[in-house]
């Protein structure tokens, strides 16, 4: 008997042993086996699934956002829609010139009666019908180009007028739906392809003074920055410092002499200038000096530690002079200077030497920007083998494309260096570091600065004119115009301080963007400070005032949100039609302004915006009191019609730098 | 002011120096004492006052701190001259305390507190007189002095509200030595114990302090239901204002009428699992009192599936759950996910995004970590802002790791700014792939709750230092806010409930499966034999105390021996069989008899076994060279054969030729009335089936096998040898026809449940415990 229970007990582990290896068999052979065993696999399974996630997320966001671009809630340009528009009409009509630009115009306010804006191309086509052999009058397409047109929630109706046009009238809906939104969700950029931007601008001279040439790269660079920037562009602000080259010689062996304990002790260089100038007359004067100044230009190039420490020195004391005036103009700005592109222009020069492109001449090595030799050519290597601001240019071009990835580089610099910059392109161009076809690259040029006499701006003694100067300047001359509207009985001394600040920075940035920037401009206090016409101190004064109107209703509109919920706009009154409508332009400005870098088209903006708003208000009230001061009736559409002038103004100061304060 | 001015102070209102020193170290009452102090502005304190300013300030609750000058005036005053009014005004205060900056209605506030009522003592003398006569005299000269007199002083003071306590207690007295005269030789000998039953009386609102320390002294109770009912103090649907710590804000009173109408007052609680795992002992607690505190009040009680983080969950998770609470013996009234609320959770954190209250943020999850990780340099960023990174997160546009929404709230433990949502590129087992951006726990749960219109948020201690935040965040919404409730975990020594880390157990080899009766899942216990109704009343055992628990698996074990006592019917089994032959048996062939299936409780069944002249018993049951005091089998005692009215002595032993080893046993037979009476009866069997029995010992050898110190190798190092043992076993053939699950005493060895490996041809049974404490180890 025992012997059965031992067989039997064999029997059932031989059956267990089976039933195990069974499933291991089964397990091995199954595909879980690899996936819990192979970690990689696994990995990779989940970074597959992960993107096939994303994927079909990505793919529902663009069909919704495909869907939700022709809803109103999107911002969009009115101009830039309108074309898309007729841009179908055109296809749909005459497919055969489907690529003809749209041109969409604005109507003059006065001519509202033709529409809002116009569709122009019937008188084109009609020409190019005739080249082709075909008779049609523009007013006859202008009537098929309106029958193909997609409906659009903007377009209220279009209509044919004249020889052919075709008037567009804007939906009040629309446009008040559109400023609810602004009210609701902000002022929103409009859709436009995102591109990395460099902007290259301010950039002044170590140990020089920084110049009003410099102020106007400053606030223009700065402006285009916060354009740019509020159109989504990925924007790197760069100080393309001057902090490299020969004058570093003697600056660095006359602080050997002057401060021979510096390596130890910071020197207290109070007057950069002045010793600017010093060593600069040493140099001029003393054989030995100048000798030694070249010797330490090259151990500063190769590195060698205490010529660099001293020029580590003198760059930070310009460095903190500099930084006071980014500071007081609130601009903001990341250094990179020639002497970050050292090692570059050595790579640069190979890169060049390489592609053929050096040629010498009397020592020099230099390089024609045009296959046929023509134009003027660069420098890459002096006939001493040092580099010139050709090198540093080219050198700076590559590493903005080929490192920053960039696809758009500006340079904010004075008209001045226009053919150098031209010439810096077509090099760029035609060693192919630079794709036209992918890259833009723009030299944004501005005039010189004049003083009321017409003359280059000097100051009295002939000298020029030191910025710090200027801004005090502008700050007394800012106090003193505040005083005289007795601002210093009404304000705190803080309100009073703010203004006084948001007045003079905001006057002195607000008359170099204002004007054309390609022309010159006539620096004056008293025309900037003006409060009539076309200036920051008018456009302030008219901010406030428009801001006061809501907040002299107390708590309602504290709750802005609320409001909205509650109160549709509405545009019945002429006026009203008008303010909106002007409002509605804005990204039509920011759009055109970005594409030549033109900020003077956007302070037009916002005067119009301000002296429709006073047409606006001078005929439709907004609150009504009665004799005693009382509120009797509030119109709350018209309130918040103020409110959203107020946004639009907030959004468009914020770009051309000034700061609006709520008591002026 | 510093601390010996304070202390002297509090000395002023009636405290020694030691209790002035300790009141000093909590905080709030410290605060709340000041500010009464500074309210009374050294007025003269009459006998006692000072006492009732310290009551009432170590009472206030932060609902009631608006009412503190009101509070110390009355006090001051006299108009609210004991404890008792004091209460009753608290009571009242909070009673308002849904309003902010109620109104408080004096006239009905002084009616509430019986201000100005005075009691006479013939008053109390007249009631004493009439309560005892017509309900305590009996009871009275029956139990004489043993009669608990405090019941006469309820009942007095039911009608007599604001009788002074102590001249009621000596009117009874008297009334009592009136009625029993001098006490008597009997009466100072303790009483006879008693089994008292548990009061099943709900503990009224206003039930004396002493009432509720009375019924505390004990936290545990022996089943759910009695526990739920006699021991657990929660607030009644509706007055979540009542509770510590919750926030009142201008909307509570709006929110908390509209939670009633739509819950009509009834308790909602529900037991939320992360479907990423196999429930475990931990949540056997969880279950019990989220079903059992609904069951015990008539409320409702959801099962939601917290799955809000896609990554770990499987469907087989969902459905384990949803068997192990059913399993439990509970019945969700409904089965929620939080994923069904992903769109409103959304909805709501933009909200939270346009009030300034949440933003997104690109710290990397590592810079969060540690002591003091960095503040978020993104904060302060524009509203606007966020709001679209917001939407680009949700649209796919961001890279997973490189936003999330946080919350501008600070925790308890100091945890700056938790995050809401973070983006997971992972498909979601239910909203497919509708979503990249899951919320979190700290922002799901609580607007779950809200959602769910939960009344008791219970969970354990560990997320105290998130309550702030769920009110906070309930609150900023301006949306119902529930309360928390917390329990203290429950944690069994010996036993591993990490998943990671018994999934490393498992693919180490370690275990079998999750189920492996080895381990402390529900699904474990369930295969090991544990009934369900032991698991619970072991959690009615433990209570519902903030306290953390750790307890060793003997007391699970005892409450499991305590309903299988009752419930496994008895068995013959012997698991290392011995063959047995009867020499002289008394019968001509092999007879059948009638086994009582609970020897204790013959009403209760039996079942019919065979008795053959070939038995088989348990090998250790007889020995060759006994030790003294061993009473079974061996070559010169006999022994008893259970049921068999059989005792058997050994005639011969049959060896194994070559090993030695005994393989059968010749015994002959005597009749049980016949012979002297065996010092053992054993258990034998015959004719039988062969069972696989599977034995199985604790796996771990230290109570904490995580904790490095004890186990500095990690827990993989502290697993102990042999922990399965599989022996083949004879059963009789009674045992033929078992089903999964069925469980049985096997006499004299222990507790034994069907395993469902068991097939037609294969009976398998696994140890549930042994008979004794001890029993499984050696």
């Amino acid at each position: 008997m025992s012997e059965l229970i031992s067989e039997l007990s064999k029997l059932s582990d031989l059956e267990r042993t089976t039933e195990e290896l069974s499933t291991q068999v089964k397990s091995v052979t199954g595909k879980d086996h690899y996936a819990e065993t192979d970690d990689d696999l696994i990995k990779l399974q989940l970074k597959n699934t992960k993107l096939k996630h994303r994927l079909s997320i990505i793919r529902q966001s663009i069909a919704y956002e495909a869907k939700s671009a022709m809803e109103v809630t999107e911002s969009f340009s009115i101009t830039e829609h309108l074309e898309n528009v007729f841009a179908r009409a055109i296809s749909l009509a005459f497919p055969e010139y489907g690529n003809i630009p749209v041109i969409i115009a604005p109507v003059n306010s006065a001519s509202a009666k033709y529409g809002d804006y116009q569709c122009n191309n019937a008188m084109g086509l009609a020409k190019k019908m005739k080249e082709m052999g075909v008779n049609r009058t523009p007013r006859d397409i202008a009537n098929e180009l309106q029958k193909c047109c997609p409906l659009s929630p903007i377009i209220n109706k279009l209509e044919v007028g004249g020889a052919g046009f075709v008037n567009v009238y804007l939906s009040k809906d629309y446009a008040a739906q559109s400023l609810k939104n602004i009210l609701r969700n902000g002022i929103k950029p409009p859709r436009v392809l995102k591109r990395r931007v460099l902007v290259d601008f301010s950039s002044p001279n170590i140990a020089k003074q920084m110049h009003v040439g410099h102020l106007r790269s400053t606030i223009i660079g700065e402006s285009v920055c916060r354009l740019l920037e509020f159109l989504q562009h990925d924007v790197i602000r760069i100080n393309h410092l001057g902090d490299w080259g020969t004058q570093f010689g003697m600056l660095i062996a006359h602080l050997e002499d002057r401060f021979p304990d510096f390596l130890n002790k910071s020197p207290p260089i109070g007057d950069l200038q002045s010793f600017y100038k010093e060593s600069k007359k040493r140099f001029d004067t003393e054989e030995e000096f100048k000798k030694r100044a070249y010797n330490r230009v090259v151990s500063l190039q190769s590195g060698e530690p205490n010529s660099r420490k001293a020029w580590q020195l003198i760059c930070d004391v310009s460095r903190q002079e500099f930084q006071a005036i980014y500071d007081r103009l609130d601009v903001t700005l990341r250094e990179r200077g020639e002497s970050f592109y050292q090692s570059r222009m050595l790579s640069v020069v190979d890169f060049l030497r390489n592609k053929n492109m050096l040629e010498h001449d009397e020592g020099r090595q230099i390089m024609w920007p045009n296959e046929d030799r023509s134009g003027i050519p660069l420098t890459i290597v002096k006939s001493d083998g040092g580099f010139t601001y050709d090198t540093s240019d080219m050198a700076a071009i590559r590493h903005r494309i080929e490192e920053e990835h960039c696809t758009w580089i500006i340079y904010v610099v004075d008209s001045g260096q226009s053919t150098h910059f031209n010439t810096i392109f077509k090099a760029a161009e035609r060693c192919c570091i630079l794709n036209p076809t992918a890259h833009r690259v723009h030299h944004v040029q501005f005039g010189v600065v004049l003083g009321e006499d017409g003359k280059k701006f000097k100051t009295r003694s002939g000298d020029t004119v030191k910025l710090s100067d200027l801004l005090n300047e502008g700050m007394k001359r800012s106090l003193e115009q505040l005083r005289s509207r007795g601002r210093d009985e009404i304000l705190t001394a803080q309100e009073l301080f703010e203004a006084q600040e948001a007045v003079a920075y905001g006057c002195i940035k607000y008359s170099d963007l204002c004007h054309n920037r390609i022309s010159d401009y006539v620096f004056s206090f008293d025309k900037m400070l003006d409060d009539r016409g076309n200036t920051a101190v008018y456009l302030l004064y008219t901010y406030t005032r428009i801001c006061s109107i809501a907040r002299n209703l107390g708590d309602d509109f504290c709750y802005l949100l609320k409001v909205l919920d509650t109160v549709e706009i509405v545009l019945n009154h002429e006026k009203e039609w008008k303010l909106a409508k002007t409002l509605l332009k804005m990204h039509d400005i920011m759009i055109k302004c970005s594409k030549d870098l033109f900020l003077h088209f956007l302070c037009e903006f916002c005067y119009e915006v301000c002296t429709v708003f006073t047409e606006f208000y001078d005929s439709c009230y907004c609150i009504k009191k009665n004799k005693d001061g009382e509120i009797i009736e509030v119109n709350r559409s018209r309130v918040l019609m103020c409110e959203a002038t107020a946004a639009v103004l907030r959004q468009c100061f914020y770009i051309l730098g000034l700061k609006p304060v709520s008591k002026l | 002011m510093a601390g010996e001015d304070l202390i002297a102070q509090f000395q002023t209102l009636g405290m020694s120096e030691q209790k002035a020193k300790e009141t000093l170290k909590n905080a709030n009452v410290t605060k709340n004492l000041q500010l009464a102090l500074a309210q009374a502005a050294g007025a003269p304190l009459a006998d006692g006052t000072g006492m009732l300013l310290y009551h009432m300030a170590s009472k206030l609750k932060a609902q009631q701190a608006e009412q503190l000058p009101l509070l110390v005036r009355y006090i001051v005053e006299r108009k609210l001259d004991n404890t008792q009014r004091v209460d009753a005004a608290l009571e009242y205060l909070l009673k308002c305390g849904q309003k902010l900056k109620a109104n408080i209605d004096v006239k009905e506030l002084e009616q509430e507190c019986g201000v100005g009522v005075v009691v006479t003592p013939e008053e109390i003398e007249r009631i004493v007189q009439a309560k005892i006569k017509s309900s305590y005299k009996e009871a009275l000269l029956e139990q004489r002095y043993h009669f608990n007199s405090f019941k006469i002083l309820q009942d007095v003071r039911g009608e007599l509200k604001w009788a002074d306590a102590k001249s009621v207690k000596a009117a009874i007295d008297v009334e009592i030595f009136d009625l029993l005269g001098p006490k008597t030789e009997a009466d100072l000998k303790p009483p006879v114990k008693q089994n008292e039953k548990p009061k099943a009386a709900k503990p009224k609102p206003e039930a004396n302090p002493s009432l509720q320390a009375m019924e505390a002294a004990s936290d545990g109770a022996n089943t759910i239901a009695e526990l739920m009912k006699t021991k657990v103090h929660f607030h009644a649907p509706g007055e979540n204002f009542k509770t510590d710590g919750y926030v009142v804000t201008e909307h509570t009173e709006r929110l908390l009428k509209e939670h009633l109408q739509k819950t009509g007052g009834r308790v909602h609680t529900r037991f939320p699992p992360e479907p990423n795992g196999i429930l475990h002992i931990g949540h056997a607690k969880a279950i019990n009192i989220n079903f059992g505190y609904a069951a015990a009040q008539d409320g409702i009680c959801y099962l939601r599936y917290d799955d809000t983080n896609p990554e770990k969950e499987e469907e087989k998770f969902f459905v384990g759950i949803k068997d192990m609470v059913e399993w439990l013996g509970y019945k969700p009234a409904k089965i929620t996910y939080s994923s069904d609320n992903f769109q409103q959770l959304y909805e709501w954190a933009v909200v939270l995004i346009r009030k300034g209250l949440a933003y997104v943020c690109h710290q990397k999850a590592e810079e969060l970590k540690g002591f003091t990780p960095k503040p978020s340099p993104w904060r302060e960023r524009p509203i606007e802002e966020s709001l679209q990174l917001f939407e680009d997160m949700k649209r796919g546009k961001i890279d997973e790791g490189a936003a999330t929404l946080r919350l501008k709230v600070t925790l308890e433990e100091g945890k700056v700014d938790p995050v809401a949502y973070r983006i997971k590129f992972i498909p979601h087992h239910r909203t497919g792939d509708t979503w990249c951006i899951y919320p979190t726990y700290d922002y799901t749960h609580c607007l779950c709750d809200s959602i769910e219109q939960i009344t008791h948020s219970l969970c354990t201690k560990e997320f105290q230092s998130r309550r702030s935040s769920y009110y906070w965040l309930c609150n900023a919404l301006e949306i119902y806010c529930p309360v928390q409730w917390e329990y203290g975990r429950l944690n069994m020594n010996y036993a591993l409930v990490s998943k990671r880390k018994i999934g490393k157990l498992i693919t180490e080899k370690i275990v079998h499966d999750w189920d492996d009766p080895r381990l402390f899942t529900l699904t474990a216990l369930r295969r090991r034999g544990f009934p369900a109704e032991a698991i619970n009343n072991f959690c009615a055992q433990m209570g519902v105390t903030g306290a953390q628990i750790a307890v060793d698996p003997a007391m699970l074990e005892a409450s499991v021996r305590d309903v299988l006592n009752l419930t496994a019917p008895r068995r013959l089994v012997v698991l290392e069989p011995l063959k047995v032959t009867i020499k002289n048996f008394p019968h001509a062939a092999p007879v059948q008899l009638e086994v009582p299936d609970f020897p204790q409780n013959q009403e209760k069944g039996s079942h019919k076994i065979t008795l053959d002249k070939v038995i088989y018993i348990e090998r250790g049951d007889f020995k060759v060279e006994p030790e003294k005091g061993y009473r079974r089998l061996s070559p010169k005692q006999s022994v008893g054969l259970r049921h068999a009215g059989l005792v058997i002595s050994v005639e011969e032993i049959v060896k194994h030729p070559d090993t030695g080893e005994v393989v059968e046993l010749i015994c002959s037979s005597q009749s049980a009335e016949q012979a002297e009476k065996p010092k053992a009866f054993v258990q034998w069997v015959s004719q039988p089936i062969p069972l696989e029995v599977r034995l199985y010992e604790q796996l771990f050898k230290h109570k904490n096998p995580e904790d490095t110190n004890e186990v500095p190798g990690g827990f993989l190092t502290d697993i102990s040898e042999h922990t399965i043992s599989v022996v083949q076993a004879f059963a009789d053939q009674a045992l033929a026809q078992v089903k999964v699950y069925d469980k049985f005493q096997f006499e004299r060895i222990g507790f034994f449940s069907v395993d469902p490996d068991t097939s037609n041809n294969r009976i398998v049974f696994n140890r549930t415990v042994g008979l004794k404490e001890d029993a499984g180890k050696k």
